[in-house]
């Protein structure tokens, strides 16, 4: 075959490149000698024959050159000496490699890390089949009742939607849970997904395994004990074991089916609380005891999550607004029932009817709604950085170009082309920007990593599936940013060089051709020094804003307080095992050593959960949701183990306990807010009230107050202090999970293992659930804040440091052109410091310059953060003479050090020197 | 400076291939041979014959080989491969057929 043989000559004089010039170089000498031996035998010396042939041979490098193209590789060739000798100047210049790649992997790696965080936390859509016909339907306004979340809807109304739309193809409906698996004396609490029927042939999601839950395993109450395992799970907990497919597990202490594995990928629909296992929503009760939604016809209790495919012909505006009338009928409906028109008032009536139908993106949820707004912000951040790096990285090859004005000349003046240096300079970049890429990338993969731990919940961070490869299409983007500019800045200079006479280059004339450059420099570093100024703005309102909340505190000492959750509902438990394992527990940790005191909540504190019902008593009536009171359940030793003081009547003892119900002397304590708000100018013990409720309401004169506590923070760090009052825990006999805390004599991080064993000991049925200190959990619930605070610090910091590169590289190019000038004014007389003068007065109109366009931009832009700020506001005085003043300062230390060196320019010499 | 001597690119690989049709010969012999047959008129340059004696072996149609010449010196001897003879062929015959037409239109007109 011809074309192997041809393909095996181009692989010979590819890989044996040497072997091949060095026969080429014989065979051309060969034909020289001969030449040679021809002419001394017509008669010439020896002498003469040689150069009479040189002469008739002409230049054996081009015939080489020649002879070796028709090899075909000499593209490759010079491209690979174009490489080398890039290295070798990239080597040569190794300040200005290193600050060139450092910049570039700044730009490159911050925006990389930004942009796949929001990418996964906020951009990416579900993993299912055409994700973007599937939507969430939720209803706007007030419920007026009781409320899972913002994105939920009664059962009933999901069934009315589901049978009576024209727009889904299919609708399906969730319910997020956690419940306890449990084998032998392993146990663990897991993420559950309650789903309907419909959920997975509607999501198009199949099964790596089995099955997935089909309708007919979700057709009728408390039927189907079946389960589906997320493939994460399945091969972390059974270590993929693929015989557990039609065995039974433990749920709750039933013993469910695993029909399947879902998919790879696919934990669920919310994305930051991957779901372990599915189950039908049919099983509802027994998933989670004691709240029986499924069977609630009462429609005030709005807990699922319901979702629909659009039919193909269907645009998302289009379902919303046909789904209106449907909607208004069912609330219409509702409006009627005596559920509604107990609690409410004819006002209330009127803005319920108010209420619509809204379609969100089927990938919305809870994580995302809280982060989107501060990644984009981070994003917008990082993109100002690589602004600033792309000017940075414009300035240094500005500032290259220009110092290598003459080695270009050379090159010329050797008959280079200029195409070819050209593509020697292209080279270069695209070896910088490589380099640059490659630096940056591995940045962007650890802070990832990172900034996943610290800043999303435990669990979820553990389980969160994060590409560590950042998207292809910002990788495109940015590495393409750099390139650009790297060409732009990097070409025109030697292209404009290679235009000038040669000669005036090659003349010892320093910058002759470059006049025009150090202009565009000074725009470069003034605008430089403007966004800096604006990233320092923003660092110091979100620092700020982080130190305000940090500062807040409870109202309570946080310090020695640990605090869990258990819930052993979630085992089986009826309520008069669950009410002894409680009772057991306070005693067992009461005795525990180096533990002053426990105390139990059914609430818990500081995280945004709350508890509200509206109050009745003799002269005050229900309230809207806003002005309700937050309650809360505890036990005995409750308020001594947070600190809080009892400052009137007296705590609950445990006689106080016991079974009761509602109707009959419950005693409350309330906190000073309660007092004031519903006892004005009255002694509030013994003051009686009662609650609100549609099933069952407890009448005004039923619960009696005997304490009172100081205000103190409930839901979150940001609040004022709500009205809050507190009931005994055995009061209601509903008591499902609990909130313990401890207080402990020493640092309480040192008791966590023996906690966690003595818990093991006390029922290792039951696990303990997040167990963290109070001051971890409190920090852990300004994540956000960190987030953003430290982040934008770092990159304030990035920004400044870039642009005080500029400043001096800009400063000391200044400088060194006019060293002649520095020289004649020290030999007439200047002093030294009349030289630094003259350098610092440039570098004060610079950063003045860059001052004057950062400050109003500042002042424009920091209003748009508004909503993310605490405690300042946006126009913050201190934070912007602060960046102002450490901006300046910074510059002027990076000009001082080329100033410094002009004033010691020893005047003979440097007039010598041009 | 026109080159009155220098070969069509075309031409050249075939009074090479032709040649070095009957027996193996280094690149200083083939330019020789071409001079002497043609009675001094066909001039072949270094600049052009390593070229092509190098696109020729690229495209398979000679090969080369080193060896002894009759003074003892080494030097690359290129000979013709099958492709290579096929290939003379055929351009000999599109040469033949090129240059009567040539003479028909020279001869006629």
């Amino acid at each position: 075959m011809l074309w192997i043989q041809r393909l095996r000559l181009r692989f010979r004089t590819l890989f044996f490149r040497k072997h091949a010039i060095q026969e080429l170089n014989d065979e051309v000498q060969f034909h020289l000698e001969e030449l040679i031996a021809e002419n001394v035998a017509a008669g010439m010396s020896q002498e003469e024959a040689r150069h009479s042939a040189m002469r008739s041979f002409g230049n054996a490098t081009i015939l080489s050159e020649e002879a070796r193209e028709t090899w075909g590789w000499i593209t490759l060739e010079q491209i690979g000496k174009d490489v080398r000798y890039g290295f070798r100047a990239l080597r040569n210049n190794p300040l200005f490699t290193a600050v060139a790649v450092l910049t570039l992997a700044i730009g490159i790696g911050a925006n990389a890390a930004m942009f796949s965080l929001l990418d996964q936390v906020v951009l990416r859509p579900l993993p299912v089949r055409d994700p973007e016909r599937v939507v969430i339907v939720r209803e706007t306004g007030n419920h007026y009742g009781n409320s899972y979340g913002p994105n939920t809807i009664s059962w009933p109304m999901f069934e009315d939607l589901r049978d009576n739309n024209q727009v889904f193809s299919g609708m399906f409906c969730r319910f997020p849970a956690t419940v306890t698996i449990s084998e032998g004396d392993r146990a663990a609490q897991i993420s559950a997904e309650l789903v309907s029927g419909s959920y997975f042939p509607i999501l198009g999601v199949g099964a790596a395994l089995g099955r997935t839950i089909a309708p007919d395993d979700d057709a009728v109450p408390d039927s189907g004990p079946v389960v589906v395992l997320s493939y994460s799970f399945w091969r972390s907990y059974f270590d993929g074991d693929r015989s557990i497919v039609g065995r039974t597990i433990n749920l709750n202490g039933y013993a469910m089916t695993v029909i399947g594995i879902a998919q790879p990928g696919f934990d669920g629909v919310e994305l930051g609380r991957p779901a372990k296992v599915f189950v039908p929503i049919m099983m509802k009760t027994e998933m989670t005891p004691h709240s029986d939604g499924l069977k609630d016809r009462r429609r005030r209790l709005s807990w699922v999550t319901a979702y629909g495919r659009l039919k193909p012909d269907v645009s998302l505006k289009q379902a919303q607004l046909s789904l209106q009338p449907l909607m208004h009928s069912i609330l219409e409906m509702e409006a009627q029932q005596p559920e509604f028109t107990r609690s409410t008032t004819p006002s209330d009536r009127e803005s319920f009817l108010r209420n619509r139908v809204e379609l969100l993106p089927g990938s919305e949820n809870a994580l995302r709604s809280d982060m989107r707004k501060p990644l984009w912000l981070l994003v917008a951040l990082t993109g100002a950085v690589l602004l600033l790096a792309c000017a940075n990285l414009a300035n240094l090859l500005l500032a290259r170009a220009t110092a290598r004005e003459r080695e270009f000349a050379v090159r010329l003046a050797l008959g280079a082309g200029r195409l070819r240096i050209v593509r020697q300079l292209l080279t270069e970049s695209l070896l910088l920007s490589a380099a640059g890429a490659f630096v940056g990338l591995a940045l962007a993969f650890l802070t990832v990593r990172v900034l996943l731990r610290i800043y999303l919940p435990a669990d979820a961070a553990a389980e969160f599936v994060v590409s560590p490869i950042p998207d292809g299409r910002v990788l495109a983007f940015v590495v393409g940013a750099m390139l650009l500019t790297s060409f732009i800045f990097g070409l025109s200079p030697a292209l404009r060089g290679s235009r000038t006479e040669i000669t005036l280059s090659l003349k010892d004339k320093s910058g002759a051709a470059s006049e025009g450059g150090i202009l565009l420099r000074r725009m470069l570093v003034g605008i430089q020094v403007a966004l800096s100024l604006l990233l320092l703005v923003g660092a110091g309102l979100f620092v700020r804003t982080l130190r305000n909340l940090d500062s807040l505190g409870p109202g309570f000492p946080t310090d020695h307080l640990l605090t869990f959750r258990v819930d052993p509902s979630l085992n089986g438990y009826s309520d008069e095992q669950t009410k002894s394992f409680y009772q057991r527990l306070n005693v067992n940790l009461q005795g525990m050593p180096g533990v002053s005191s426990v105390g139990f909540s059914t609430m818990p504190l500081l995280k945004g959960y709350a508890w509200q019902n509206a109050i009745v008593g003799k002269d005050f009536e229900g309230a809207p949701i806003e002005e309700q009171p937050v309650l809360n359940h505890v036990g005995p030793g409750y308020f001594a183990t947070l600190g809080v003081p009892i400052v009137a009547g007296r705590d609950f003892t445990t006689q106080d306990l016991g079974p009761s119900n509602w109707r009959h002397d419950t005693y409350a304590v309330i906190n000073e807010s309660f007092a004031r708000k519903y006892f004005p100018g009255r002694d509030p013990i013994g003051q009686r009230f009662g609650l609100v409720n549609d099933m069952e309401p407890v009448n005004p004169e039923d619960i009696e107050v005997i304490g009172l506590i100081p205000d103190k923070k409930y839901r979150d760090l940001r609040e004022t202090p709500p009205a809050q009052a507190y009931f005994p825990y055995f009061e209601d006999a509903h008591f499902r999970f609990m909130n313990v805390y401890l207080r402990t004599q020493a640092d309480p991080r040192q008791f966590e293992n023996e906690l966690r064993e003595r818990m093991r000991q006390f029922d290792p049925h039951v696990p303990l659930v997040g167990l963290q200190t109070m001051n971890e959990q409190i920090g852990f619930s300004l994540r956000r804040e960190r987030l953003v605070a430290s982040l934008s610090a770092v990159f304030g910091g990035l920004a400044t440091l870039l642009a005080a590169i500029g400043l001096y590289g800009v400063m000391a190019y200044t400088v060194a052109r006019r060293t002649r000038e520095f020289g004649l004014r020290v030999a007439f007389g200047a002093l030294q410091r009349d030289v630094i003068w003259l350098v610092m007065r440039d570098v004060l109109i610079l950063v003045a310059a860059g001052l004057a366009l950062g400050v109003p931009l500042a002042f424009a832009l920091s209003t748009l953060v508004r909503s993310q700020l605490f405690g300042l506001g946006p126009h913050d005085t201190l934070t912007l003479v602060f960046s102002t003043l450490t901006l300046a300062l910074v510059a002027c230390l990076a000009g001082l050090i080329p100033a410094i060196k002009a004033s010691r320019a020893d005047p003979l010499q440097s007039i010598r020197s041009e | 400076m026109g080159k009155p001597n220098d070969l069509v690119q075309g031409t050249l690989d075939l009074l090479i291939l032709k040649t070095i049709s009957l027996e193996p010969k280094h690149g200083w012999a083939i330019a020789k041979r071409i001079q002497q047959i043609s009675g001094e008129v066909l001039q072949v340059q270094q600049g052009s014959l390593y070229p092509a004696l190098h696109r020729l072996e690229q495209k398979a149609w000679i090969k080369a080989k080193w060896a002894d010449t009759e003074t003892g010196r080494k030097a690359k001897f290129y000979s013709l491969t099958a492709a290579g003879r096929a290939q003379l062929e055929k351009e000999a015959a599109n040469w033949s057929r090129l240059s009567v037409a040539i003479n028909l239109v020279m001869e006629t007109i």
